[in-house]
C-alpha cells in the first residue's frame, strides 16, 4: 500500500468541497432523523418483551382516564336526554273553582314557553292517589279532600334551565296559584356530579401522565446507560448534543405513540364489553340511549399527550444523564 | 483564525488532575501548519493529557490552548462539537463501535456532520482506501486484526479531512512492519497539508523518520518547543 496516493485533500486542497449547500444539508438533517427514527424501532423491537411492557404500561396510564373521560362524556349526553323532559307541576288554591281551573290551564296552554298543558281536578288527582297507592281507606277518613288541583305543564324540547325558571315566575304570579314546583333538582346533582368526573380526569390524568414521564425517564436512562461507549465516540467524532439526543428522544416519542394507540384499542375494547349490557339496560327504561366510544377529538388529545409526555420524559432523563458521558481516551 | 496563526499553540500550560501532581506544567510550544511532529517521554511524562488538552476533552488548570487560531478556554460548550470536527484523534485503544461495520463506523463523523449518504459514501471509500481497507466495509470490527482495527481508526480520523490530526501510541501493540506502514501513512497526509502530532514511545521509528521531536520529562517540555518560549517569554 506504500505506493499508494493518498485521496484524502489536506484542509486547503478540500475547502470547496467542505462548504455543503444549504439544501444539501436539510435533506441530510430530514434523512439522519428518518434514519434514526427508524432504528430507534428496530432497536425496540429486538427486545419485544421489555418494549411491549413498557408499551402496556403507558397504554394503561392512559386508558384510566380515557376510560373516564368517556363514561364522563355518556352520561353528559344522557343529562341533555332527560333534562329535555323536565316538567312543573302547578299546583291550584285549595278549594279553587273547576271552570277557573280549567280555563288557566288553556290559557297557560296557549303560550309560546309552553307545549302542552293538563288539568287534573283535585278529585281526579284523589283517585289516581288512591289507585297508585292503596292508601284510599286512609284518606277517606279525612273531611274533605286534602289534594289540590293540578296543571302539569310541559316546556317545549330542549328548554334552557334559564327560560324554565322565567315560566316558573311568571306561573307563580298567577292570581289562582298556589305553588309552583320546578323538579330540577336532581339535574342539578347530575351536573354537579359531572363537574366532580371532571376534575376526576383532570387529577387522575395528571398523576397518570407523571407516572408516563417517570417510566418514560427511566427506559430512557437505561438505554443511555447501555450505549455509552457509542455516546463518547460519537462526542469524540464531534456530534452535538442534538445529535446525541436525538435516538434517545425518538425512543421516548415511539414509546408515547405505541402506548397511545394500544390505549385507543383498550378502549374500543371496554365500551364494545360495556355497550352491550348499557343498551340492555336503557332498553329496560324505555330509553334509546346508547353507549357512545370516545370522539375523535378526545382520542386525539390522548394520543397527543402520550406522545408530548413521554418526549417530556425522554427528555429529562437525556439532560440529568448525557453531559455527564464525555469522551475518554 | 487566519493562515498566519500557528496550527496549535500552547501558553504556560499547565494540567494538575485532582489530588496529584502537575501531569504537565509551563508548557509553551507551537506547531505550524502543516507541520509533522513526534511527542515523545517517559511512561507518565504527560503525552495523553497534552493530545487531551486539544480535544477539550480536559481543560488545563492554568494557561491557555489554542487550536486553529482559537482559544479553547473561550469556546462555549456548544461550540466544543465544532472543534473537535477540526481535530482527527487515533487512540490506541480505537474506540470503535462494535455493533456497527467497518463502514459506518468511519463514515459517522460525516454522518455528524450532516453529509448525506451519497456524498459520504466517496469520503468513506477514499478513507478506507487510503489505509488498505477497501475490501473489508462490510465485516464488523471484532473480524479484524488489532492493525486493521487501528487502520479503521485512521479512515475515521481522517474522513472528515480535519486540518488537524492528532494520535496517541498509534503503532503500540503492531509489529515493526506495520508500524512503519501506518507512519508512512501519517506523512501522506502531512504531504497534503494535515498538520500532525504524534505520541509515541517507538524511538527507533522517530529517530529512523527525523522529524520535529516533543520530549516530555515529568510534565515538563525538556525539547522541541523552545520557539514560543524564545519569541514570547524570552527563555
Ligand atoms: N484521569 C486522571 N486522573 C488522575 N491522574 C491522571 C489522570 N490521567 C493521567 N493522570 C496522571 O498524569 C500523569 C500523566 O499521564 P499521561 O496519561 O498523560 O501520561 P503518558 O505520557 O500518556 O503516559 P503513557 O506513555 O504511559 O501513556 C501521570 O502521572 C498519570 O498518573
Ligand atoms: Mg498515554
Amino acid at each position: 500500500m506504500a505506493d499508494k496516493r493518498p485521496r484524502q485533500g489536506g484542509p486547503r486542497q478540500g475547502a470547496s468541497e467542505q462548504r455543503i449547500g444549504i439544501f444539501h444539508r436539510l435533506q441530510a438533517w430530514l434523512a439522519n432523523h428518518q434514519l434514526v427514527a427508524v432504528e430507534t424501532l428496530i432497536k425496540l423491537l429486538q427486545k419485544p418483551t421489555a418494549t411491549i411492557l413498557t408499551w402496556l404500561v403507558v397504554a394503561i396510564a392512559l386508558t384510566l382516564p380515557g376510560a373516564l373521560w368517556m363514561t364522563v362524556d355518556n352520561v353528559q349526553q344522557l343529562g341533555g336526554q332527560l333534562q329535555q323532559s323536565g316538567r312543573l307541576s302547578v299546583y291550584l288554591q285549595p278549594g279553587s273553582d273547576l271552570n277557573e281551573g280549567r280555563q288557566l290551564a288553556q290559557q297557560v296552554g296557549s303560550w309560546p314557553q309552553v307545549a302542552s298543558s293538563d288539568y287534573i281536578s283535585a278529585e281526579q288527582a284523589l283517585a289516581e292517589f288512591q289507585a297508585s297507592t292503596g292508601l284510599g281507606g286512609a284518606l277517606e277518613l279525612l273531611p274533605e279532600n286534602p289534594l289540590p288541583a293540578v296543571i302539569l305543564v310541559e316546556p317545549p324540547l330542549g328548554v334552557a334551565p334559564a327560560q324554565l325558571q322565567a315560566l316558573r315566575l311568571k306561573l307563580e304570579q298567577q292570581p289562582l296559584v298556589d305553588e309552583v314546583q320546578l323538579d330540577m333538582r336532581w339535574v342539578q346533582r347530575l351536573l354537579a356530579l359531572l363537574q366532580l368526573g371532571e376534575r376526576l380526569i383532570w387529577v387522575l390524568g395528571c398523576l397518570l401522565a407523571l407516572a408516563i414521564v417517570l417510566v418514560v425517564g427511566n427506559t430512557v436512562r437505561l438505554s443511555i446507560a447501555a450505549r455509552e461507549d457509542e455516546i463518547r465516540v460519537i462526542k469524540l467524532v464531534g456530534g452535538t448534543n442534538a445529535y446525541v439526543r436525538r435516538p434517545f428522544l425518538y425512543l421516548g416519542v415511539w414509546i408515547g405513540l405505541v402506548g397511545g394507540l394500544m390505549c385507543w384499542l383498550l378502549l374500543v375494547l371496554c365500551w364494545w364489553l360495556l355497550s352491550g349490557p348499557v343498551a340492555e339496560l336503557s332498553q329496560l327504561y324505555g330509553s334509546a340511549f346508547e353507549l357512545q366510544p370516545l370522539s375523535a377529538g378526545a382520542a386525539l388529545i390522548l394520543l397527543a399527550a402520550a406522545v408530548l409526555m413521554a418526549w417530556l420524559g425522554a427528555w429529562w432523563s437525556v439532560s440529568r444523564h448525557l453531559h455527564h458521558i464525555e469522551p475518554q481516551a | 483564525m487566519s493562515a498566519q496563526d500557528p496550527m496549535v499553540r500552547f501558553e504556560r500550560v499547565s494540567k494538575r488532575y485532582p489530588g496529584g501532581r502537575d501531569a504537565l506544567s509551563g508548557i509553551n510550544f507551537e506547531l505550524g501548519r502543516g507541520e509533522f511532529a513526534f511527542l515523545t517521554g517517559h511512561s507518565g511524562a504527560g503525552k495523553s493529557t497534552l493530545l487531551k488538552l486539544m480535544m477539550l476533552m480536559d481543560r488545563p488548570t492554568r494557561g491557555r490552548v489554542m487550536v486553529d487560531g482559537e482559544d479553547l478556554s473561550q469556546l462555549r460548550p456548544s461550540q466544543v462539537p465544532y472543534l473537535r470536527r477540526k481535530v482527527g484523534v487515533v487512540f490506541q485503544n480505537h474506540q470503535l463501535l462494535f455493533d456497527r461495520t467497518v463502514y459506518d463506523n468511519v463514515a459517522l463523523p460525516l454522518q455528524i456532520a450532516g453529509f448525506s449518504p451519497a456524498q459520504a459514501a466517496r469520503r468513506v471509500r477514499a478513507a478506507l482506501d487510503s489505509v488498505g481497507l477497501l475490501g473489508k466495509e462490510g465485516r464488523t470490527p471484532i473480524e479484524l486484526s488489532g492493525g486493521e482495527q487501528q487502520r479503521v481508526g485512521i479512515a475515521r480520523a481522517v474522513v472528515n479531512k480535519p486540518p488537524l490530526l492528532l494520535a496517541d501510541e498509534p503503532t503500540g501493540n503492531l509489529d515493526p512492519e506495520l508500524s512503519a506502514e501506518i507512519m508512512n501513512l501519517f506523512v501522506r497526509f502531512q504531504q497534503v497539508g494535515v498538520t500532525v502530532l504524534i505520541a509515541t514511545h517507538d524511538i527507533a521509528l522517530i529517530e529512523r523518520m527525523g522529524h520535529r521531536r516533543l520530549i516530555l520529562d515529568h510534565g515538563q517540555l525538556v525539547a522541541g518547543g523552545s520557539a514560543v518560549e524564545d519569541d514570547i517569554y524570552g527563555g
